[in-house]
């Protein structure tokens, strides 16, 4: 009796449980297969075509080579480059510094926390404002400022000059993205055992030794991941630059994801170019990914 | 022992000043931080609510508001498409944010309690297009919408959206069932509740802060988006706010004071998510944050 009712029992629970995994994963892969791998696909086959979207003709890898041979690539990887190094760097130092004020609950440490969310969650298009008045040659208070104390004799149009169009991007890129470290660095700190602190302090250890020897080390997968995601996320970044910039003035902030929208959408469409350049960026993710992967594991689930 | 009494002092005497030195830092990082922040906002808000004949009243830029006036928001709603905007900002956010907050919420649970082969490969694939960039992925969707003839809809948009955030929330939703004991479904499977009811009624109530923080992580990225939404929508009464208002830069009738009472607008939301629900978001950069 009780073991047919358990046996009927576990059949019920058998075909309810395939209806809820199927109820689960059908929306998973027809998703992953609709928004990421059919158009990953069809772009990867339109980058072999010259001319895809018209008199489509087999090209092989000749729009990678015209691509990679192009004058502006060079350039373009280059700005994607330094700007996605320095704005990672800055917000890190950025994020750093002010995780560890935060974490010796001063005064204020949760306005300054609450304060510290709001620019991450601006849209990019209201941070691009706000700096485009703040630094603007006419009406901008940087300038006003830096005219006042006598570090420049004229207004300085930031974002329309090739020396400082990418310094400026990188500020405002650092200004909205300074919290992703702060936030992610703050709650490691919290985590570490402030018994550990205290037994430094009574064997004497420094300051320094003790953020050493403690902070640094607990901090460093945290920061591993910041460098590694962060980066990522700014070397392809598009929207900040193009807001603040368009690319220019000239090629001075165009990055790899600026040409890949100017090939695509500017003056005559070259999708071939544009899907060939956006192959070599998944490229290079892919290869940074199995880094990730390899290193880190992070597909491994929590045992608790 | 006479220098390791010495050292011992000096040891001590190196102690507070370093924890005075300490302090000084701390709070000067504070202040400088705070005011780094601060400042741009400030900014912002001065000159939307301001007269623009008080702003820039003789040459100079004058932000201590001496005035009070919502005129600029009025010519904003009466003048540029801005309702239009709006509403479709508003659209096309809500439809993202629920399709990829119910897609995050399932995958996330089956992923965590079930095994199958491929799990690891489903695992990467996540994380992969979580790192993705999304103007790699805009180029292919444009020309698919385009020979499709989607583009300039809310559904096309809606899915590029959600092609974007969705990868972080089912990243957070599966270390956030993890963390669920699995004893609360298997108690409730003992007193005889079935696995789909178990799911309404002990699991989603158990679930809900990490549902509401990536309920707002892709509101965010929704609403905040500019890349997917400049590829996918063409005419301008299908632009969202963000779209909308980054013309008002070029356009000579459109002044700064009303360019920063529409970036007051586009502010609200994510004002009211630092204000009242902070802590799901916190929860969520426990495993990591959003683009």
């Amino acid at each position: 009796m009780s073991a047919v009712s358990t046996l009927q029992g576990r059949l019920g629970e058998f075909d309810e449980k395939r209806l809820l995994l199927l109820a689960m994963f059908v929306p998973f892969t027809l998703f992953f297969v609709l928004v990421w791998g059919v158009p990953i696909g069809y772009a990867l086959g339109m980058s072999l075509f010259s001319d895809p979207t018209g008199a489509a003709e087999f090209a092989f890898l000749g729009n990678y080579v015209d691509v990679l041979t192009s004058e502006l690539f060079g350039t373009a990887l280059w700005n994607s480059i330094v700007y996605a190094l320095s704005s990672t760097v800055l917000s890190l130092v950025l994020g750093l510094g002010l995780a560890l004020v935060v974490n010796r609950k001063i005064k204020g440490g949760n306005a300054l926390r609450t304060m510290m969310i709001f620019p991450y969650l601006l849209p990019t298009l209201v941070v691009i404002f706000m700096w485009t008045f703040l630094l603007d040659p006419n009406v901008g208070a940087v300038n006003q400022f830096l005219l006042d104390y006598g570090v420049i004799q004229e207004p300085l149009a930031f974002f329309s000059s090739t020396t400082w169009a990418m310094p400026a991007a990188i500020v405002a890129s650092v200004w909205k993205y300074g919290s992703f470290a702060f936030f992610i660095l703050l709650a490691r700190l919290q985590a570490i055992d402030p018994n550990l602190y205290e037994r430094a302090r009574v064997e004497g250890a420094s300051t320094w030794q003790a953020f050493r020897d403690i902070t640094i080390p607990n901090l460093r997968g945290a920061i591993l991941i910041i460098i590694l995601v962060r980066g990522i996320w700014m070397f392809n970044k598009f929207d900040i630059i193009y807001l603040a910039t368009r690319g220019g003035p000239l090629d001075a902030t165009t990055t790899l994801p600026i040409m890949v929208y100017e090939l695509a959408f500017l003056g005559s469409p070259d999708f071939g170019g544009a899907t060939a350049l956006a192959g070599i960026m998944f490229l290079l993710l892919a290869a940074v990914a199995v880094v990730y992967f390899w290193a880190f594991k992070p597909e491994q689930e929590v045992t608790t | 022992m006479l220098g390791l009494g010495e050292g011992a002092a000096g040891k001590f005497v190196s102690q507070r000043t370093q924890e005075q030195v300490r302090r000084v830092t701390v709070i000067l990082t504070a202040l400088l931080v705070a005011i780094f922040v601060s400042i741009p906002v400030y900014v912002m808000i001065a000159i939307a609510f301001q007269p623009s004949v008080t702003t820039f009243r003789g040459g100079q830029v004058n932000l201590l508001f001496d005035s009070f006036t919502f005129d600029n928001f009025v010519l904003l709603f009466t003048e540029t498409g801005t309702p239009r905007y709006l509403f479709n900002s508003f659209v096309v956010t809500a439809s993202s944010t629920l399709l990829a907050t119910a897609l995050s919420v399932a995958a996330g649970y089956g992923l965590t309690r079930f095994e199958f082969r491929g799990k690891t490969m489903a695992a990467r694939a996540v994380l992969f297009a979580y790192m993705f960039s999304p103007i790699v992925l805009a180029i292919p969707l444009y020309v698919i919408f385009f020979s499709l003839g989607m583009l300039d809809s809310y559904f096309a948009l809606t899915l590029a959206l959600t092609g974007i955030s969705a990868p972080f929330g089912i990243w957070l939703m599966w270390q956030y069932f993890q963390t669920v004991p699995i004893a609360l479904e298997e108690s409730a499977w003992i007193r005889g509740a079935s696995r789909t009811r178990t799911l309404w009624e002990v699991v989603l109530p158990v679930a809900r802060p990490g549902t509401i923080a990536t309920a707002i992580f892709s509101f965010s990225v929704a609403w905040n988006d500019f890349t997917m939404a400049r590829v996918v929508m063409s005419q301008q009464e299908m632009y969202p706010i963000t779209v909308g208002a980054s013309l008002f830069l070029d356009r000579v009738s459109i002044g700064w004071s009303e360019t920063m009472a529409a970036a007051v607008l586009m502010s609200l939301p994510p004002f009211a998510i630092a204000l009242f629900l902070q802590n799901y978001l916190l929860q969520g950069f426990n495993v990591g944050g959003l683009e």
